[in-house]
């Protein structure tokens, strides 16, 4: 259910971002990544941002492309650093638990493609 | 053509949620917001700790979090306190609460009466986990119903949160849970995480959570 407040706040960040850079072109794709700590599950993300982009003129066919990052833990005792699948936040080397999360809590809007006018005449 | 963006989604909430937390700070007061599954006894449990602050004169206040009926807030207004609740929607509003829900129900009170707002999130263990409400500390109840593997299959929520409470330990004996692997993996999600039990129902430890909340309160070191 958070995706449809994220898809939400997708929205308004890109059309914020278009009257700063006094954009009037439509939008191709939105780049999102999400840290795979967020729990945020793509297609409910996509069904989301879909229903709501309807509503924007420069959004409505637009496509939001969810690139996803693994958890990369790092340990503060050994330096070891490495992804995990599994949520077992220790450090596999020498199984400390003092670790710092490197990757994997990203939640942002990364950048817009704009279809260039021609493409939109087409 | 590329517009570079790069913003966080969700930097209007962690915005607000940072002056919530400057607000409340400037009144001298102290928010810790309860998240749980449904069911897990956050209700049950402020009735059982609230009086007890009380009687050790911390003023408290509750904002409810119940978004389909006012139920809950009923039985917290029977403790005397004043609470604050969260506009309610009758087939169900949204799944957790945001900033922007929290800023208009604390100015309800007058902050300069209150040492301690608890916020009674929605009963949920993945949303309420992403959205900070500008509480100073986040609690976990997990019950004991509820089994050994919730941490592992919520780890932001007991990512995010500095203490959990373990409720419903009266039921123990009924059940298969194993409450030492269930401390196990709330403890291999977040090592540093103050970890607690007790049961509402009973009052078995309420006193433990009682002197952890006055150490918080006191701004003492919380592990």
């Amino acid at each position: 259910m958070h995706e449809l407040q994220i898809a939400q706040n997708i929205i308004t960040i890109v059309n914020e971002e278009l009257v700063k850079n006094k954009r009037t072109e439509k939008v191709k794709d939105v780049i999102f990544v999400a840290g795979r700590m967020r729990a945020i599950i793509p297609e409910t993300l996509t069904f989301s941002f879909d229903v709501q982009k309807e509503k924007h003129v420069q959004l409505s066919d637009a496509r939001l492309s969810i690139r996803e990052i693994d958890i990369v833990i790092q340990c503060r005792d050994c330096g070891e650093q490495h992804t995990i699948d599994e949520p077992t936040f220790h450090c596999e080397k020498c199984l400390s638990t003092n670790i710092e999360i490197k990757n994997g809590n990203e939640l942002y809007v990364d950048s817009v493609e704009l279809f260039d006018e021609k493409e939109e005449q087409e | 053509m590329k517009i570079q963006i790069v913003r966080d989604v969700l930097e209007a909430n962690d915005k607000l949620a940072d002056t919530i937390r400057t607000e409340s700070s400037k009144s001298g007061l102290k928010l810790i917001n309860i998240m749980s599954s449904p069911g897990s006894g956050k209700t049950s449990l402020l009735e059982k700790i609230i009086p007890e602050l009380k009687k050790k004169e911390v003023r408290v206040a509750v904002i409810e979090g119940d978004i389909t009926t006012t139920a809950d807030a009923e039985r917290i207004a029977r403790l005397n306190i004043p609470v604050a609740q969260i506009n309610t929607e009758p087939f169900g509003g949204d799944c957790h609460l945001g900033a922007e829900v929290i800023m208009p129900a604390l100015h309800q009170f007058d902050l300069s009466e209150l040492d301690l707002v608890f916020i009674e999130n929605v009963g949920n263990l993945v949303c309420p986990a992403e959205f900070d409400t500008g509480a100073d500390y986040n609690f976990v109840v997990i019950s004991t119903t509820e089994g050994e593997d919730k941490p592992l299959k919520y780890p932001l929520m007991f990512r995010v949160c500095d203490t959990a409470i373990i409720n419903k330990i009266d039921l123990q004996p009924y059940l298969d849970l194993d409450i030492d692997f269930l401390k196990k993996n709330i403890k291999q999600i977040n090592p540093g995480i103050t970890l607690m039990e007790c049961s509402a129902k009973t009052g078995e430890n309420i006193i433990t959570i009682i002197k952890h909340i006055q150490s918080l309160l006191n701004g003492q070191d919380i592990s």
